[in-house]
């Protein structure tokens, strides 16, 4: 909304110094969104008056053309505007002139031909944004005169953000009501005086012998108004309300236009003019009726649009035809001309919700349709009426026919609201006099009386102020003009509360820490995926359920929610490598989606997804770089266990069919306490290929819920060894399809319980030393006992049988 | 000739190679060779049984002598030695200290978590519990019960994502589906009213989804912080002063905040929460667009309405709620050219925080 400042301080004080009253106008709930000075911005630029125009002798379409400016010899100046012509009047920036935007007009030279200012469009001049050509000024502005004063200078507009519960504020008066509140000030409204002229260009026969309205739907408009003003010759507006409506972000088209607009602006009622010929039916009577739209009837609507309407559509209608799009914008073979000399004037009042719709639907949003869905005041549509048709009476030199038609199927009725001060003041946490409260409520428009019981009011909002149901509202009003930063800050001093993490919380905290002391980086990515990025994952897609598929995607490769974090950080790889980036970290903990037929809401799972790539570091001067692999993704994994003190972990070989997204011989499942808690290995080159990433990538999924149900937040004790321990190093050769965890399960179970840890810390493999599809693994075995040193017979003895069973279960050898 | 003859040039021989010997290595070979187990001192130890018996005693003694002097000597060669060897080898052992050190690289948090972390921990200080919700919501939670009318903008499919409802009802808003992603957090709060006792002190951080196209400034997902507190007594300076605080603490003690009336559908009053320009402490500058002040988070007065649908007693009750943008603070605190780089995982972005 803007708001000329000359035109408020009609009605009300300005307060002079305006960073104070911007600041007050945003604390009190008006945000102040820009502030335009204008007329500042025009010294140097004077009316011009075209004396002649030649075609500049070196280009197809600039002229060259000599000005006169008043003072002076006239000016040569080279212009490029279509519409440039000789003997129009036209704005001038001379040299030395500054233009909005820094813009210095200076001597210059174009293509050869000197030039000494410029001819002007609006935009140039910040007034708008019609560029279209020169600014040709009407034929009687005075040559030499000063721009600022033809346009009306040291007028200061503020662009204001109204917010969608104040449609009072849409209006100048709405606003001076508001600016009178927030100084406690009065306020003259001009609504009466603007009526009382009337009763001076009343004439002719009643207009109801001229105009019915039929509403057949109440409920799409609570009350329709019109009005008939014969005579009327259409020209430009006098300057005075050119200049209101350009202040208020309008633009003058022609006297009864700019008056409907003019009122607009300041009373916030829209109004709309039709051509009464053009909707008078045959019998020379204009019968209206208000009715839902047809499906697929169209309008071809002011601004020249074909428009297709729908049934939540209403349309303003003769028995012919639809006319206008109630509330939005009227039609195009009904506006006004200047071949028009009689007018029917509506003031009505429509639905918010299906005007808000309509608007929507047709993206077509009007100065009325921004008002109509915020809510316009039934009771006020023809109080207005009479203002604006004694307006349109006197800039057009028409008359007014006596009465109105006025069918009103559903008035808003005010109601009755209490004000409980003691409350109010025990809510805000703060003490504000019963005399403030009332004065408050008067100025914006309350009728307040006392009660019967002491510092409870009665309060009657105006309704125009639809937003003022409920006491609460009530209290917002008066607490924003008392100021907000008047109240003390305090803290609330409630005695049950305590301030607690959950259960799940505290392990994922302690997960974040623990992927975070192993050198893993947190990412985000997108929770959108591309329909088939299961697929390309080449994920088993067992227990993935289905993907939840958005119904208004912002494009196709996000269309569905991710059914797995693995994507996204792939892309994240391929992302960093395709930057030159190659050692790469990164993990994410987050939501994944799945649903299946028959479900509302979709299931949710936190997932723990990891990419390992490159190395942990560059090569340093004291350690070479060492290039991740499975084993890296693993301890990733080991570390997690250990924190969570998860149970039983073991990780089993996947095979091809069971993890096709990982290569084969580099895969595994991770298990704790017998439950699957995700997978873990190198991604599947030709899957790492369509995310566009180079392999090798070693990668893990978890599961954050079976984590989190498998942690233990307790471990128990174990007594620190007293006695010394016997280390012995043990190899063996055996077939390379023997695993490490049953060379350790047989070890353990055949240990006895002296054996107290067994240590892999070598792998060998040769064909001739060791034998084909054999490998030698060394193991270092510890033996201790809680109560005494060992004697080396019993750790013999021990040893004895723990190799005699590997050999016996593993088909081991033992290598010397 | 005589023994003691022999004995003193032994003695003396002995104590010459001994201030000759230059490292541990060469004194060893000396007292090897000395007084060894075949060491020529220990030779006429062993070889006493050949020296006349009245001059063994004589003898005995004198072999004595020099043995305990040559091993004196010994002795303190060696420390000489010792001390000059590990000096030496500390010497040696120099290292150019600005080299880089050997450490195991640390991970790192993401900057928007970050953030939450430490706006979490803010209110577990003042007593808040941190609840998390789903991600995908009822239009009833997500706009209904928290007021917003049936026909407001952001409800529309050119803002909110809708997400295909397989349980066969017809929304009876959109005709296609009421089932969308959150687009704000606002929505914990009715659960938490649902389902908790009272009174209600808790924090809800979590993403929400709006149908922005991503740009410097915009994102399709990001972060917000909701809050809520129902309880006896609570007033409109508890919110401020809750509010302040947290400014503080999350900004720096000498910012101030101030509150501008404004318009939600489910506070009343509502306000808008502003803190003071870092850059030019309130006089106005490029940052903070010439007003001084940065819009931080909005908040208010639960609305009636709100405790009602959640069957707590408003004449009884009072709470506030606020809302705050993770990725607003986030801009505010670093300076962040392009909400983009929070959804890449460029490692170089990342490794910053």
């Amino acid at each position: 909304m803007k708001l000329s400042l000359k035109w408020l301080s009609e009605y009300t004080a300005v307060p002079g110094d305006l960073k104070a009253f911007c600041d007050r106008l945003d604390l009190t709930g008006t945000g102040v969104e820009g502030v335009e000075t204008l007329g500042e911005a025009f010294d140097g630029v004077v009316v011009g008056e075209v004396l002649t125009c030649e075609p500049h002798p070196d280009s197809d379409h600039m002229h060259v053309v000599t000005v006169n400016v008043g003072e002076g010899e006239p000016v040569q100046i080279v212009c490029g505007a279509p519409n440039i012509a000789a003997n129009i009047k036209v704005p001038v920036a001379t040299v030395g002139a500054v233009l909005p935007g820094d813009f210095k007009i200076k001597k210059s030279k174009l293509r050869g031909v000197v030039s000494l200012g410029m001819c002007c469009s609006q935009r140039e001049l910040g007034l708008g944004s019609d560029h279209s050509g020169i600014w040709v000024l009407p034929e009687d502005t005075v040559v030499g005169t000063p721009m600022a004063e033809v346009i009306g200078s040291g007028d200061t507009v503020l662009d204001l953000e109204i917010t969608p519960n104040r449609p009072d504020c849409l209006s100048v008066v709405g606003l001076a009501r508001e600016v009178g509140a927030m100084y406690q000030q009065p306020v003259d409204y001009p609504l009466a005086a603007d009526v009382a002229k009337l009763a001076e260009c009343t004439e002719g026969a009643d207009v109801a012998e001229a105009v019915t309205v039929e509403i057949p739907e109440d409920v799409r408009c609570p009350r329709y108004t019109a009005r008939v003003i014969d005579n009327v010759k259409v020209g430009p507006s006098p300057d005075w309300l050119a200049e209101r409506v350009t202040a208020a972000g309008g633009r003058p088209i022609n006297n009864v236009v700019d008056v409907t607009n003019y009122i607009l602006y300041l009373y916030g009622q829209p109004l709309h003019a039709f051509d009464f010929d053009k909707v008078a039916s045959a019998d020379g009577v204009a019968h209206i009726i208000v009715r839902a739209a047809e499906d697929g009837e169209v309008l071809v609507t002011l601004d020249g649009e074909r428009r297709e309407l729908t049934q939540d559509m209403t349309v303003i209608a003769t028995p012919e035809r639809a006319v206008a799009l109630a509330g939005v914008m009227g039609g195009e073979d009904s506006e006004v001309t200047e071949a028009t000399t009689t007018v029917l004037l509506e003031s009505a009042s429509f639905e918010h919700g299906r005007t808000s719709r309509t608007s929507r639907n047709l993206g077509l949003i009007s100065e009325a349709s921004m008002r109509y869905e915020r809510g316009v005041d039934d009771n006020l549509c023809e109080v207005v009426s009479k203002a604006a048709a004694a307006l349109l009476a006197e800039v057009s030199g028409g008359t007014v026919r006596p009465g109105v038609v006025d069918v009103y199927p559903l008035p808003t009725e005010q109601i009755e609201l209490t004000f409980r001060i003691p409350r109010f003041n025990a809510m805000m946490g703060a003490d504000i006099p019963a005399e403030f409260v009332k004065d408050i409520l008067v100025r914006l428009g309350c009728a307040v009386e006392d009660t019967a019981e002491a510092d409870v009011l009665r309060v009657l909002p105006p309704t125009f102020r639809p937003d003022l149901e409920r006491e609460i509202d009530l209290y917002e009003e008066v607490l924003r003009l008392w100021g907000m930063d008047r109240i003390a800050p305090t803290l609330p001093g409630g005695r049950e509360r305590v301030g607690t993490r959950t259960p799940e919380q505290l392990v994922v905290r302690l997960l974040n820490d623990t992927l975070r002391a192993s050198g893993m980086n947190e990412t985000m990515t997108y929770s959108f995926a591309e329909p088939g990025d299961v697929e390309r994952l080449r994920l088993p897609a067992e227990g993935l359920g289905m993907a939840v598929e958005l119904l208004n995607p912002l494009n196709a490769d996000q269309s569905v929610m991710r059914q797995t974090i693995m994507g996204g950080l792939l892309r994240a790889v391929a992302y960093n490598q395709a930057r030159g980036v190659k050692n790469i970290q990164l993990y994410e903990i987050g939501t994944v989606f799945a649903t299946a037929e028959g479900r509302k809401k979709p299931k949710e799972r936190k997932k723990l997804g990891g990419v390992l790539a490159g190395a942990m570091n560059d090569a340093a001067w004291n350690a070479p770089a060492v290039p991740f692999d499975f084993f890296d993704a693993k301890g990733v994994l080991e570390n997690i266990a250990r924190e969570l003190a998860l149970p039983k972990v073991r990780f089993r070989a996947l095979s091809a069919e069971e993890a096709p997204q990982l290569q084969p011989g580099r895969a595994a499942e991770m298990l704790a306490g017998g439950a699957v808690i995700g997978w873990v290995g190198e991604i599947h080159p030709l899957v790492a290929e369509a995310f566009g990433a180079e392999a090798p990538v070693a990668a893990f999924e978890l599961d954050v819920n079976a984590l989190v149900k498998n942690a233990r937040p307790m471990r128990p004790y174990v007594d620190v060894p007293t006695y010394p321990a016997v280390a012995i190093d043990q190899a063996f050769v055996v077939d390379e399809d023997v695993t490490h965890e049953k060379m350790t399960q047989v070890m353990t179970s055949a240990g006895g319980k002296l054996l107290e840890s067994v240590a892999l810390f070598d792998v060998y493999r040769d064909a001739e030393r060791v034998g084909a599809n054999k490998k030698s693994m060394a193991y270092s075995l510890t033996y201790r006992a809680a109560d005494r040193t060992l004697k080396s017979e019993e750790v013999e003895a021990a040893l004895g049988k723990l190799v005699a069973k590997v050999q016996a279960v593993c088909g081991a050898e033992v290598r010397g | 000739m005589a023994i003691a003859e022999e004995l003193s040039a032994l003695r003396a021989s002995t104590l010459e190679a001994i201030a000759q010997a230059a490292t541990s290595a060469d004194l060893e070979a000396v007292r090897v060779q000395v007084i060894g187990k075949s060491g020529t001192l220990t030779g006429y130890l062993r070889s006493m049984g050949q020296v006349p018996k009245e001059e063994r005693a004589e003898v005995g003694r004198a072999v004595n002598e020099a043995r305990a002097e040559v091993e004196e000597a010994l002795a303190a060669r060696k420390a000489e030695l010792s001390a000059a060897e590990l000096s030496a080898a500390i010497d040696a052992a120099a290292v150019d200290v600005t080299l880089p050190g050997r450490a195991q690289q640390m991970g790192t948090r993401h900057l928007i978590n970050g953030i939450i972390d430490e706006v979490s921990d803010i209110f577990m200080g003042l007593g808040y519990k941190v609840v998390e919700g789903s991600e995908i919501e009822t239009d009833y939670y997500n706009f209904t019960a928290l007021n917003a009318p049936a026909d407001h903008p952001s409800r529309s499919m050119q803002d909110t994502f809708y997400v295909r409802d397989l349980s066969g009802d017809t929304s009876r808003v959109r005709g296609e589906s009421d089932v969308l992603l959150r687009t704000q957090t606002s929505g914990v709060q009715v659960h938490v009213m649902e389902d908790w006792d009272l009174p209600i002190y808790m924090i809800a951080p979590g993403k929400v989804y709006r149908r922005d196209v991503a740009d410097p400034s915009h994102l399709p997902q990001f972060h917000q912080i909701e809050g809520l507190v129902v309880d006896r007594g609570i007033t409109f300076g508890d919110l401020k002063g809750t509010l302040d605080y947290v400014c503080k603490q999350l900004f720096g003690p000498e910012r101030k905040t101030r509150f501008r009336a404004h318009y939600f559908p489910f506070t009343e009053p509502s306000a808008e929460v502003d803190v003071s320009c870092a850059v030019c402490h309130g006089e106005g500058c490029r940052m903070c667009k010439g007003t001084g002040w940065l819009e931080i988070l909005g908040c208010g007065m639960v609305d009636p309405n709100v405790l009602s649908m959640s069957s707590i007693d408003p004449e009884e009750y009072s709470g506030f709620a606020f809302g705050m943008g993770v990725e607003r603070i986030a801009c505010l605190k670093y300076d962040v050219p392009d909400l983009r780089m929070l959804l890449e995982g460029d490692m170089r972005f990342l490794r910053q925080f």
